[in-house]
């Protein structure tokens, strides 16, 4: 009898005393589960379909090389259709019943700020680098770290630089009547009073917007000379061409979420020397083409047509993430991994400029590059 | 004078496009008393339809042409036949509650098909800019202008003279004494999804050719709806004419008084209009017997 008392202290004592074997959700013996959630359908599926490409080519070079010390990666993501109460429920599933160890994603912008509260009660590691904004990162939370640049300062520094381009001349802006545009106009605006701009034309649009006849006609009755196409991707895709039936060419600057090579071709001819800005490289770069042939050694034909400038910096998210979780060494914990994230200094990626954090630092504020589309290559190329 | 021409011009050409969708949903409400709400995926499919046919068999005009329109000849008979036939006799809202579920399944299957990147569907000269004056247009434009008046012209003549057209009027004047008549309801319902869907496909085309297809030009249907609504729900005419007129009032409004102006300015109208006429400007007044 007293043996088996003593036994059975000693077995009470060995549970209680080891750690159980997996100590988080979403880890297992042999694998590591990565959750996001992307619109996947409708108009925005470009952004999300790109993002989730450049996930799978990380994780697939990850896998290739034997995992995360000896775990290998497994992505699951959910389409939203940027519908921020299917992305709310998406996140439930990939959290809550997929048990994910940690998110990528999260969707458009709007989505992302949606998604917050959730993301600070869940505490699980999250690092989004789809729709930079500043709510993502002011105030800090202790989980969720954002990789990019905010759309002000990506707006402010390309006018900065036509401005300085283009000293004395009249501008104009058409962006969209939302928070995105709202972004810009605060970007632009800043800049306005900074270096004291004549802007002779300021438009806005409801999104879906299609037919820009009447706006881009007021931009030439006011005799714009440098023109910001605040729109997306469509929509400047039809400012641009109603400028060429009106026959004005005016200096003509873009933003990163349009900034995809498809929309040159749209364009035609008058796309030739658009200014943009990004943070992510480039495809013709030296460092894009590095990427690209890594992509295409890893991708099927059909999914090479969707990398774009979110397949980079999903690629950037989600390399600084599996490198957090990989300094945890083998019993790795969402405590470690925000740590980890949170000590990343000056990590290369190949896609964009080092990323860094820091003690309380969630937001990487990436380098900005200003680029001009070069129609004959069908490419944007930085500029001096 | 320039800047009211060109105002005017780009209007017109927008407007005609509307008016083709509009001409579309009277077309099926005529004749089958239903609101279709998936006239704007119908374009939208049917453009695609045409840009497949443009990049992987021919781009020329001829048979990109024939093409899409025996295309949207199959999708308006297919969907009245698999989706609308079965809903004879019930509810209307049910029924148009359908056409709001089948609006969602072709939005996404764009995605699921093609892709989410807008696309250029070169055709002909559509593209091309013609320079009167100091007007720019580009030959789509000119041609969907064109295209609307010939329609217009010839849905008067069908109505007017064919045997077709004037059982279409009696099944959407009474159908149960057109049935008697020995008018098949059927046949005609299914003529006039064909019909609907070609003109609506024809609207997709043009658009496309000006402003570039992407996944989102199912809104054309909401943009056209008013313009129905217009001319008169039950006026295929009227509401051809019904589009001109929306395109026009918004790229002044736009023009004149402001973009966040132009978004309205069509409903204003509308709202105008309607109180004056509750039928719309071409629609007819229902007289019961009581």
């Amino acid at each position: 009898m007293r043996r088996s008392r003593l036994a059975s202290l000693l077995l009470a004592g060995t549970l209680l005393t080891c750690e159980p074997a997996v100590a988080e959700p979403g880890l297992t013996d042999t694998e590591i589960l990565i959750g996001d959630v992307e619109p996947l359908t409708g108009p925005p599926a470009l952004l999300g379909v790109g993002h989730t490409i450049g996930v799978k080519i990380a994780v697939a070079e990850i896998n290739a090389a034997g995992g995360i010390n000896g775990r290998k990666i497994r992505y699951v993501f959910e389409d939203d259709g940027y519908v921020t109460a299917r992305t709310l429920q998406g996140l439930k599933k990939v959290i809550d019943v997929d048990k994910a160890f940690a998110l990528l994603g999260l969707s458009g912008s709007g989505q992302s700020v949606a998604a917050l509260p959730e993301l600070e009660e869940a505490g699980i590691p999250t690092v989004i680098s789809v729709g930079p904004v500043k709510p993502l990162w002011e105030p800090p939370r202790k989980n969720v770290f954002v990789v990019g640049q905010a759309y002000e300062e990506g707006i402010r520094q390309l006018v900065s630089y036509l401005a300085d381009k283009n000293p004395g001349r009249k501008w104009g802006l058409v962006t969209q009547n939302d928070d995105y545009g709202i972004a810009v106009l605060d970007g632009f605006e800043a800049v306005v009073k900074a270096k004291n701009l004549n802007v002779v034309y300021e438009g806005s649009y409801k999104k879906g917007q299609q037919d820009f006849s009447s706006d881009i006609l007021r931009v030439k009755d006011a005799g714009v000379e440098v023109f910001l196409a605040g729109g997306i991707i469509s929509e400047n895709v039809a400012m641009v061409k109603e400028l060429e039936k009106l026959g004005v060419k005016p200096v003509i600057g873009i933003f990163w979420p349009g900034r995809i090579e498809p929309v040159i071709r749209l364009m035609g001819p008058p796309s030739d020397g658009i200014y943009a800005v990004d943070y992510v490289e480039p495809q013709a770069s030296a460092a894009g083409q590095a990427f690209l042939e890594k992509a295409k050694a890893i991708l099927p034909e059909a999914e090479l047509k969707g990398v774009n400038r979110y397949t980079f910096a999903a690629y950037a998210a989600a390399r600084t993430l599996f490198a957090a979780i990989g300094r945890c060494g083998k019993q790795p914990t969402w405590a470690c991994t925000i740590s980890e994230l949170e000590n990343t200094k000056d990590f290369a990626t190949g896609t964009m400029a080092p990323i860094s954090f820091g003690p309380g630092v969630r937001f990487s504020s990436q380098q900005l590059k200003i680029m001009r589309i070069d129609f004959a290559t069908t490419s944007f190329k930085p500029v001096d | 004078m320039d800047y009211f021409l060109q105002l005017a011009v780009s209007g017109i050409a927008i407007g005609a496009v509307y008016g083709l969708l509009a001409m579309g949903f009277a077309a099926i409400y005529k004749s089958t008393g239903l609101v279709n709400f998936a006239q704007g995926e119908i374009t939208m499919i049917v453009a695609y339809i045409a840009w497949t046919i443009a990049t992987t068999v021919s781009g020329n005009v001829v048979v990109v042409s024939a093409g899409a329109i025996a295309a949207a000849v199959v999708l308006g008979l297919a969907i009245e036949r698999i989706v609308m036939r079965p809903m004879l006799g019930e509810p209307v809202f049910s029924t148009v509650m359908v056409t709001i579920g089948l609006a969602v399944i072709l939005r996404s299957s764009i995605t699921f098909i093609w892709d989410a990147y807008p696309h250029a569907l070169d055709l002909g000269t559509g593209r091309g800019i013609i320079r009167i004056g100091g007007l720019g247009v580009r030959g789509a434009q000119i041609a969907v202008v064109g295209t609307l008046l010939l329609l217009l012209a010839g849905f008067w003549l069908f109505f007017r003279y064919s045997k077709f057209g004037v059982a279409m009027r009696a099944v959407a004047a009474d159908d149960r004494t057109a049935l008697l008549m020995g008018i098949s309801a059927s046949r005609i319902h299914a003529i006039a999804w064909a019909a609907s869907s070609v003109v609506a496909g024809i609207a997709g085309i043009f658009f496309a050719i000006s402003y570039d297809l992407s996944p989102d030009m199912y809104q054309l249907g909401l943009k056209a709806f008013p313009a129905t609504i217009l001319g008169g729900l039950d006026s295929v005419l009227g509401s051809g004419f019904g589009g001109i007129l929306i395109g026009l009032t918004e790229n002044l409004a736009g023009g004149y008084l402001g973009s966040g102006v132009k978004d309205v300015a069509g409903f204003v109208m509308i709202v105008v209009v309607l109180m004056i006429r509750p039928f719309g400007l071409f629609g007819e007044r229902d007289i019961e017997r009581v």
